[in-house]
């Protein structure tokens, strides 16, 4: 048991100080771990990046080798929609934080972009050429809060690619300064009216909804649905 | 921006007043510090009159006057004085009862607060030591023994003692256990520091000659027993506090009872703060002026401002959620990706502060009942008292504000 103490009430700067280097610690520590994870999670996305380039860059040279293999070889070696979807959450979710290096997230996302347009011509070139029919969907938004309906428009692609994990959702930062993305642009010929669709070669301006877009393609009728949903997400605000 | 940076600063004041106490806590532990209490021989033992003041308190007096005539302590030395403040139940009748034992006397006025019923007591005694025991607590055998050699020393004009729940009949009065060994460890090491500012209505004593040099107690904001504490501070003297002197207190069981009683407490001590105002920040006042007073006023302010935030950032999810729903795009899919666990530093300061709490919990359990282990209601009292109190807390202020007054029952 604890006496029961008075002592004078004098100050004693040696308490203050030390409670005060403890309290300084706590914060120092609470940030150094938090910008650790921070960093761990953009090192997570390079190296998923990464390895999506190489996936890229070996699927180009299968294509260039076409006649040596099979389209059924390469089909299976086209990077999966989830795998785009999950990485561009990652990235959205990395620049909401607001917190770490967001020069570093910018340039991740800047070659997300740029992964995206390489896929998304590779595919097309393989549905042509192996007579496949991917369903693609460009997203076109910005997050510089001039797009009120972007939000949501991401909550409805984000909910058909968890339905149809086959359905290719592209988006893009329709401000980022990326060469091969304002060439994209120009050649959909996508102004910045965004939330804005590509589907189908045509573009589509404002949100919309599920079953807008179950409208607008019929073709997601020919995918299979999932089963059980896949952790794909891309809301990109 | 700025919300975020008040966030870390209210974050770093609450941070480092818990650790303040702590250091002071384990400080005093690794010194040792000398007990207070020596033996003292019965016929050395100084008067004491016990006030209990009561209006309407006909359920609970009986209780609290045997507890009182329990105590061990000299029949001739002892006075035990029921103040009726004009009750219109029947607490005059009970407390008459009581009136063959030689050590009761019961007085009956009309009604006037507490202050008042304490004031006739002190007029019609000789007591050395004067203290109150609200009519809804009982005392242990030998609470009044552990708290009167605390006198011995003459610079102490007051001794505090160590408040448990009563009963613990539902969640919440649960949640207040946890609540009241937390007030257990801040009342010893505000003790500690020369720093106490508020002498609970439940056992409190007093030399009777100092609060007759003071003035007696006024009226003060329906907390008499902080305004006399600031009395007291001011003065010059200090106030001890005895955890072993255990009194069990009745503790609200509803929450409208609850909030009633806190905004009452907390609408007080803004009042007083604003009437002690020169003391706050002021030196001269050691501990208590420079980092008690200030703290226990930003603790308000930061109390309300997380309650905000949190509603604000419930909004927000609320917000989004509505923009899923209108997207047509349903309920979102659960799954787990470590990737995506919380590990901002706000994150892991809240984690630290709660971290703080559980061990401030602990060192109350250990100073109050001498376990370690803090009791089994603490995480009902973590996860959601903190959204209880900033509910009193804004009823408080806005009544401070507009002077609106508030009342016992």
């Amino acid at each position: 048991m604890e006496d029961p103490v008075v002592n004078t009430r004098g100050l004693r700067w040696s308490t203050y100080l030390i409670a005060f280097g403890i309290t300084a610690l706590i914060f120092a520590t609470a940030f150094y771990v938090s910008n650790y994870f921070n960093n761990q999670r953009v090192v997570d996305v390079r190296n998923t990046e990464d390895s999506m380039s190489t996936d890229i860059l070996s699927l180009e040279t299968q294509f260039d080798l076409l006649t040596e293999h099979s389209c059924g070889d390469i089909a299976e070696n086209t990077i999966l929609p989830s795998e785009l979807t999950s990485l561009g959450s990652q990235l959205s979710y990395l620049e909401a934080q607001g917190s770490g290096n967001q020069q570093e997230v910018e340039s991740l996302k800047s070659l997300y972009s740029v992964l995206e347009i390489k896929d998304y011509l590779l595919m097309q070139q393989l549905a042509t050429k192996c007579n496949l029919k991917p369903v693609f969907i460009l997203y076109f938004y910005s997050n510089q809060g001039d797009c009120s309906d972007c939000e949501k428009q991401g909550y409805a692609l984000t909910s058909l690619s968890e339905t149809y994990p086959q359905l290719r959702v592209y988006s893009f930062d329709y401000n980022l300064n990326v060469g091969a993305l304002q060439t994209l642009i120009s050649i959909d010929d996508v102004d910045d009216n965004l939330p804005a669709l590509v589907i189908n070669g045509k573009v589509y301006y404002g949100f919309k909804s599920v079953d807008d877009i179950q409208k607008i393609l019929p073709q997601l009728s020919t995918l299979q649905k999932s089963a059980t949903s896949t952790a794909a997400t891309s809301t990109k605000k | 921006m700025i919300g975020s940076a008040a966030t870390y600063v209210f974050l770093f004041i609450s941070l480092f007043f818990e650790v303040f106490l702590l250091v002071v806590f384990l400080e005093r532990r690794i010194t040792r510090v000398e007990a207070q209490s020596a033996p003292v021989r019965t016929s050395e033992l100084p008067t004491v009159c016990i006030v209990v003041p009561c209006f309407n308190e006909a359920r609970t007096l009986e209780a609290t006057v045997h507890s009182l005539l329990a105590l061990h302590y000299p029949g001739e030395k002892l006075e035990i004085a029921i103040i009726d403040d004009g009750s219109t139940d029947d607490t005059l009748k009970i407390a008459r009862r009581f009136e063959s034992d030689a050590r009761v006397k019961v007085f009956s006025k009309e009604n006037g607060g507490k202050h008042t019923a304490m004031n006739l007591a002190l007029a019609h005694t000789q007591a050395e030591l004067i203290g109150c025991l609200d009519a809804d607590s009982v005392v242990a055998p030998d609470a009044l023994m552990q708290v009167v050699p605390i006198f011995n020393n003459p610079k102490i004009a007051a001794v505090t003692p160590g408040i448990h729940v009563r009963e613990q009949k539902n969640i919440l009065q649960r949640m207040q256990h946890v609540e009241y060994r937390l007030s257990i460890f801040n009342r010893f090491m505000l003790a500690a520091i020369g720093s106490v500012f508020i002498t609970p209505g439940p056992f409190s004593f007093f030399r009777a000659s100092v609060v007759r040099e003071l003035g007696a107690w006024r009226y003060a904001h329906s907390t008499e027993d902080m305004e006399m504490a600031l009395r007291i501070q001011l003065a010059g003297h200090l106030i001890a506090n005895q955890p072993q002197a255990v009194v069990h207190t009745n503790t609200p069981s509803t929450l409208r009872g609850l909030f009633r009683q806190r905004v009452r407490w907390t609408y007080g001590w803004l009042r007083n703060a604003v009437d002690y105002r020169f003391m706050l920040g002021n030196k001269r006042f050691g501990n208590l002026g420079l980092i008690v007073l200030p703290t226990a006023i930003i603790s308000v302010g930061a109390g309300i401002f997380f309650f905000l935030r949190i509603l604000w950032n419930l909004g927000d999810t609320i917000s989004h959620a509505i923009l899923r729903y209108e997207s047509g795009a349903g309920f979102p899919h659960v799954s787990f990706n470590a990737f995506y666990l919380p590990t901002s530093a706000l994150w892991f300061l809240v984690w630290a502060s709660i971290a703080m709490i559980l061990a401030l919990i602990c060192a109350g359990s250990l100073i109050g009942t001498g376990k370690r282990l803090p009791p089994a209601s603490t995480p009902l009292f973590l996860l959601f008292y903190s959204f209880l109190v900033p509910l009193w807390l804004i009823a408080a202020v806005f009544r401070a504000t507009f002077k609106t007054g508030v009342r016992w029952r």
